[in-house]
């Protein structure tokens, strides 16, 4: 076996678009400066109580190495000092126990506050983003960064930044304690450091990014059968089974390669660092022991030199250890301080809506340069309108929705609430009067309590029973086993898709915005469902402004105005009977589905 | 087993009787591996530990004043030197070999044991057990199965140094082997406790990321209606646990270093002092010392094995446990069956149970009160449902059930509620066994796909043909109404005798749904097809349309005539308006109490 090349396929590379920026270099930097800044005297304890026990440490072979020098220049039991040798040996041996279990312990405590410090800075920074970037970019990329990123920053975190400082500060005091026994026995070590860095230097080059690969292929080993198990139906019913095996299988294939490149890896620095050890060893010990021969240095400082030497290998393998470690880290870093790069949300904090009458003007919108979905439209909403937007999949109703709830600027004309311009408002202006409603009905993970307090953090319990009573969803939690406190969410009490609709809804109640824009909220369920929420729906509604994305036409015919959107436009606008009487697209459908 | 070979062409079929017969039948499996390891752990551990005895021999030589001699103790260091290299490496190369086709055996077992299982596993609890044997337990078997050659290689090691101060210095080498087990025995009470602090640490670590997760998996809705601060609160309050049990993990792990540097300094006093009065009685040498000294600095690196192996064998035991119950679920009923499958039945498909009917080469439209009873009926058209009791479904006067279960899904593909779209190209997705002359084009148009593959194209990286554009996992980065189309597309694809699809449009709109009953019905013609739905415009296109009530066929008709005639289907298929409701109100009683049903199954 010559070497092994890096495998052609890389599971780490992206599939999917960056979504969200990843943060320059000068902003990792200024991240690190500041992370540093803020844990400097951690910092300063940690070194201090590493020196001490490192010191302390050097003592035995400095007292073995006085005795041995005494011993083999045969003096007397007076002159020999042992009692009081072992003595300091015994207090040196105590001091460095109390001071080693404080470097570990001192480590993690800097380490996870670090830690702390990065995750909480990031959803900080997450929570505060701008509505527009969240639809734009999806959730996707923020979670994996959530996740991943922060799992692989943790090893960094908690064990590479402090064991690196402490490995560091280890090798220069034993290096230090060697010049101090014999200058001569100091430069004998350094004439293994270029093979060391040799090593070191091919390894680390190569190291990260196939650490990276490598981690990436084996969560793919797992991530393709946790798809198995979870879409057992379909691969039953599409008779998937062995497709799935040999899948599983070429992800082992792939995983394994990179795990046989970077053991070759491996391999390759291993023999360097070793030889590199016994090498520190041997070279103190022969250059050492021709300078006894000689008689410039003492038997005794030879002993405490080869003992000092013997004890490097700890620290070096520390330093190895971590260092990749922290190279990996690099790369997650970035993609979580890129979240700093976005910027916040401005807007006018002065502009405040007079009325509530919605007005689009001559609007055109596009998500891509030159694209664009929408196409002069223009639209006039009267306060207490139950607006329909009906077309086609993928004709720009929900798109339209959107910048009507103030989410996105349109790129030419305007959109008004109340005369004033929803996309330079900010966005906790623009929630409390305008909200929009989508199919995403996520239930946190918490109380069924806390569900609710984020649509109005001051809620009683009261007005929170008022609001689940209001869609009907009163009888079912009061029949919950802790009531309000039940924990819902993944991993809690499962509630059915209509129970999820329902919890949207009460925040509804609870947030009380005058203008709703309903995004299909109701399609993900069963038609039965949907159709008696809607019920419940119009109750809660009443007298409010609402524009509603209908995929059902019965929400339509319900409406005052229905807006139907085709390729970009609104082609018609009318009440359902004048619609019908027009005898157009919407008519068509309408006469289809009623029969 | 090379690397290179993996993965297995056969992994084998694994003892899964319990966690340690499971964890012999990995070991037994890998003998070869294992003592290859065994071999090269202890050249590594004998030569690191004859480094001190060639400290010794430096050392003595100098006092002896011999130059020969320091120069064999130089000759000594550099066979060391090889031995420790060569040993070192081999060891590793060894070692991680047996941890790797260890791991990939696993995973090729618990693959081909959940695509066996297949949708019998999504029923049990035990779908997230194999996840999380796949996911966490997988490296923690492999760990031990890894770590146990090198702790055989370091504790044979241990004996034969022990032996040899023995004889080379018996009166110190005595007292090391007295105190080296007490060394090697000493920490590992403690390791209980601090595990158990780690595996705390751990759970909330977990508990930390799926609140961050979650939130951020909610943030639109957090930012849509507000709140953040509340989850922010929570989050914080979760991280800072997540810190105070780090912290007190740590603690244990700090008094373990602690001992592990007290007890060998101990050690090396209770050496140094005994030693340096023999060595004034002139009964050892300067250079045994020293030696002696070393050896003890040395010993703790292969000493740490044996706490290794403790911890190993304490996380894998429970994993083992854990593998070893998901490889012997099996599924509950027959998948042989009593009949020979090789000539696929046809004809007409008919429920005993309810009495269904559904003609060949016809689409026939199932309306069902309760989505529920409707998601089992539909289970059951395709044979070897999940749940016995009924009896079989015939497709052409032949039981489903009797035949194996392979030609029962190639005869009818059931299209449930709830389809899952598997990651990977587009092409990949729609790459399924088929047994018809059906394209991707023609399916995909049927099922009204245009804006999905636009939308695929936009979101991929270099994809300029659709079929080349990836789908995430589950299709998540496509809206309900676009993840329906698609896997219709995939089902119209496989153009099976029958097909029966469960609210097959229910996230489509309108005007979509409107297209795709047509386009089904086209592409579909001459092949027996049932359809699941509630909505007039897949109704109104079906050959024949069943209303199913209280389980048993209440109606049978074209839509059109059963809106006028049937009130029961009338309230199921059409949203009437409060007056009519009020007027339909009066029909029946029935009519009412199904109201009611309906009402509570929402």
């Amino acid at each position: 076996m010559i070497g092994v090349a890096p495998p052609a396929y890389d599971p780490a590379a992206p599939t999917t678009a960056n979504t969200l920026p990843v943060g320059a270099s000068t902003t990792v930097r200024a991240y690190v400066v500041e992370l540093f800044r803020r844990h400097r005297r951690a910092f300063l304890l940690l070194i201090t109580v590493n020196t001490v026990a490192v010191v302390a440490s050097m003592a035995g072979p400095w007292l073995l190495g006085g005795l041995v020098e005494r011993v083999s220049d045969g003096v007397g039991d007076r002159e020999l000092h042992l009692e009081l040798t072992v003595g300091l040996f015994v207090a040196a041996l105590l001091v460095q126990a109390v001071f080693v279990r404080q470097v570990r312990l001192r480590g993690a405590m800097l380490g996870e506050r670090m830690l702390a410090d990065l995750r909480e800075d990031f959803l900080i920074r997450s929570v505060g983003l701008p509505p527009g970037v969240l639809e734009r970019a999806g959730t996707g990329d923020l979670l994996s960064r959530i996740t991943t990123d922060i799992d692989r920053l943790a090893n960094a975190m908690r064990e590479a930044v402090p064991q690196l400082a402490i490995g560091v500060v280890w090798v220069i005091l034993l290096l230090g304690g060697l010049v101090v026994t014999a200058p001569p026995l100091a430069a004998a070590v350094l004439l293994a450091v270029p093979l060391l860095v040799i090593g070191c230097r091919w390894y680390f080059k190569r190291a990260p990014s196939a650490y990276r690969s490598e981690a990436a292929g084996y969560a793919a080993v797992a991530a393709a059968l946790a798809e198995t198990v979870d879409a057992g139906h379909t691969v039953e019913a599409h008779r998937l089974g062995e497709r799935r095996v040999e899948l599983s299988e070429r992800r082992i294939k792939e995983w394994t390669a990179w795990e046989r490149y970077t053991l070759w890896l491996r391999s390759v620095l291993f023999p360097f660092i070793n030889v590199t050890h016994v090498m520190v060893l041997a070279s103190v010990l022969m250059v050492g022991g021709v300078f006894v021969l000689q008689g410039w240095i003492g038997v005794g400082q030879l002993t405490t030199g080869a003992l000092i030497a013997q004890m490097l290998v700890d620290p070096v393998g520390l330093i190895l250890r971590w260092y990749d470690e922290l190279q990996v880290a690099q790369v997650s870093l970035a993609r979580l301080v890129g979240v700093r790069d976005i910027e916040p949300d401005v807007g006018d904090a002065r502009l405040a809506p007079d009325g509530r009458d919605v007005h689009a003007d001559q609007v055109h919108f596009g998500y891509l340069e030159g694209v664009d979905v929408l196409r002069k439209v223009s639209l006039e909403v009267a306060p207490g309108t139950r607006l329909a937007l009906v077309g086609p999949s993928g004709a720009g109703k929900s798109t339209l929705g959107r910048l009507l709830a103030g989410i996105y600027a349109p790129r030419d004309g305007r959109i008004t609430l109340g005369g004033a311009e929803l996309s330079r408002m900010t966005a906790e202006r623009v929630r409390s009067h305008v909200a929009l409603v989508n199919q995403e009905h996520h239930v946190f993970v918490g109380s069924l309590r806390d569900n609710l307090l984020l649509a109005r953090t001051d809620a009683t319990d009261a007005e929170l029973w008022a609001a689940l009573g209001a869609v009907d969803a009163d009888d079912w939690a009061r029949a919950l086993d802790d009531s309000l406190d039940t924990e819902v969410g993944s991993g809690g009490f499962a509630l059915t898709p209509a129970q999820a609709q329902q919890i949207a809804l009460a925040r509804l109640v609870l947030a009380d915005p005058h203008t709703l824009v309903l995004d299909e909220a109701t399609s993900l369920l069963d038609p039965r469902a949907a159709r008696h929420l809607e019920r419940s729906l119009a109750r809660v509604l009443d007298g409010r402004t609402v524009v509603a994305i209908a995929h059902r036409l019965h929400t339509a015919h319900d409406a005052d105005v229905i807006a139907v959107v085709e390729n970009g436009r609104i082609s018609e606008l009318g009440s359902h009977d004048e619609l019908v009487r027009a005898d157009g697209a919407y008519a068509a459908l309408w006469r289809s589905w009623h029969g | 087993m090379q690397i290179q070979d993996l993965p297995y062409p056969d992994p084998g079929v694994p003892d899964a009787r319990s966690g340690p017969r499971f964890l012999w039948w990995l070991f037994r499996n890998q003998r070869g591996g294992q003592l290859k390891a065994l071999a090269w752990g202890l050249l590594h551990f004998l030569s690191v530990s004859a480094l001190p005895f060639c400290v010794g021999v430096a050392v003595q030589a100098v006092v002896d004043r011999s130059g020969a001699q320091l120069a064999l103790a130089g000759g000594l260091l550099i066979l060391c030197c090889i031995g420790n290299a060569l040993g070192d490496t081999f060891l590793h190369r060894t070692a991680v070999t047996n941890w790797i086709t260890a791991a990939a055996r696993v995973q090729q077992v618990l693959a081909r044991k959940a695509s066996q299982l297949g949708s019998a596993l999504t029923r049990r609890v035990a779908a997230g057990e194999v996840v999380a044997v796949s996911t966490g337990d997988v490296e923690k078997i492999g760990w031990f199965v890894e770590a146990w050659s090198r702790f055989t290689a370091a504790a044979v090691t241990l004996v034969v140094v022990c032996v040899g101060l023995v004889v080379y210095q018996p009166a110190l080498g005595v007292i090391v082997a007295v105190g080296l087990p007490v060394l090697a025995l000493a920490v590992l009470p403690l390791l209980p406790p601090a595990t158990r602090r780690a595996d705390l640490q751990r759970e909330k670590a977990g508990r930390a990321t799926e609140l961050a997760s979650d939130t951020v998996a909610g943030l639109r809705v957090l930012r849509g209606i507000g709140g953040e601060e509340l989850f922010l609160d929570r989050y914080r309050r979760a991280s800072q646990e997540v810190r105070h049990a780090a912290v007190r993990s740590a603690r244990m792990w700090a008094l373990i270093s602690a001992i592990q540097v007290l007890l060998p300094g101990l050690l090396l006093i209770a050496v140094v002092w005994y030693g340096v009065h023999l060595a004034r009685q002139g009964r050892v040498t300067v250079g045994e010392l020293v030696t002696v000294y070393s050896s003890i600095m040395i010993l703790t690196y292969p000493l740490r094995h044996f706490e290794e192996i403790a911890m190993a064998y304490s996380f894998s035991r429970p994993s083992a446990r854990r593998a070893a119950r998901v490889l012997s679920l099996e599924r509950a009923t027959d998948t042989t069956g009593t009949r020979d499958g090789s000539e696929p039945p046809g004809g007409d498909l008919y429920d005993p149970a309810t009495g269904l009917l559904a003609p060949a080469g016809r689409l026939t439209a199932v309306v069902c009160g309760d989505p529920d009873a409707a998601g089992r009926l539909a289970e059951r058209l395709g044979g070897h449902p999940s749940e016995e009791g009924a009896a079989s479904v015939l497709l052409g006067g032949v039981p489903l059930d009797e035949l194996p279960l392979d030609s029962a899904r190639t005869a009818v593909l059931v299209q449930d509620k709830d389809p899952v779209l598997l990651s990977g190209t587009l092409r990949e997705l729609l790459d399924v066994p088929r047994s018809g002359d059906v394209g991707a084009e023609e399916a995909l148009a049927a099922a009204q796909c245009a804006d999905v593959l636009a939308a695929l194209v936009q979101g991929s990286l270099d994809a300029d043909d659709p079929m080349d554009a990836r789908i995430t996992e589950r299709g998540r980065s496509l809206s309900g109404g676009q993840r329906q189309r698609l896997a219709l597309a995939r089902s119209l694809i496989t153009n099976p005798e029958v097909l029966v699809l469960d609210e097959p449009t229910s996230a489509v709109d309108s005007h979509t749904e409107a297209r795709i009953a047509e386009g089904v019905r086209d592409l579909r013609a001459g092949r027996t097809t049932v359809v699941f739905t509630s909505s007039p415009l897949l109704l109104d296109r079906a050959d024949r349309v069943v209303l199913i009530h209280d389980g048993e066929v209440a109606a049978v008709g074209v839509h059109r005539e059963l809106v006028r005639s049937e009130p029961r289907y009338r309230v199921v298929v059409t949203r009437e308006t409060d007056d009519e409701a009020a007027l339909s109100r009066g029909f029946s009683e029935l009519h009412e109490k199904e109201l009611q049903e309906i009402e509570e199954s929402a």
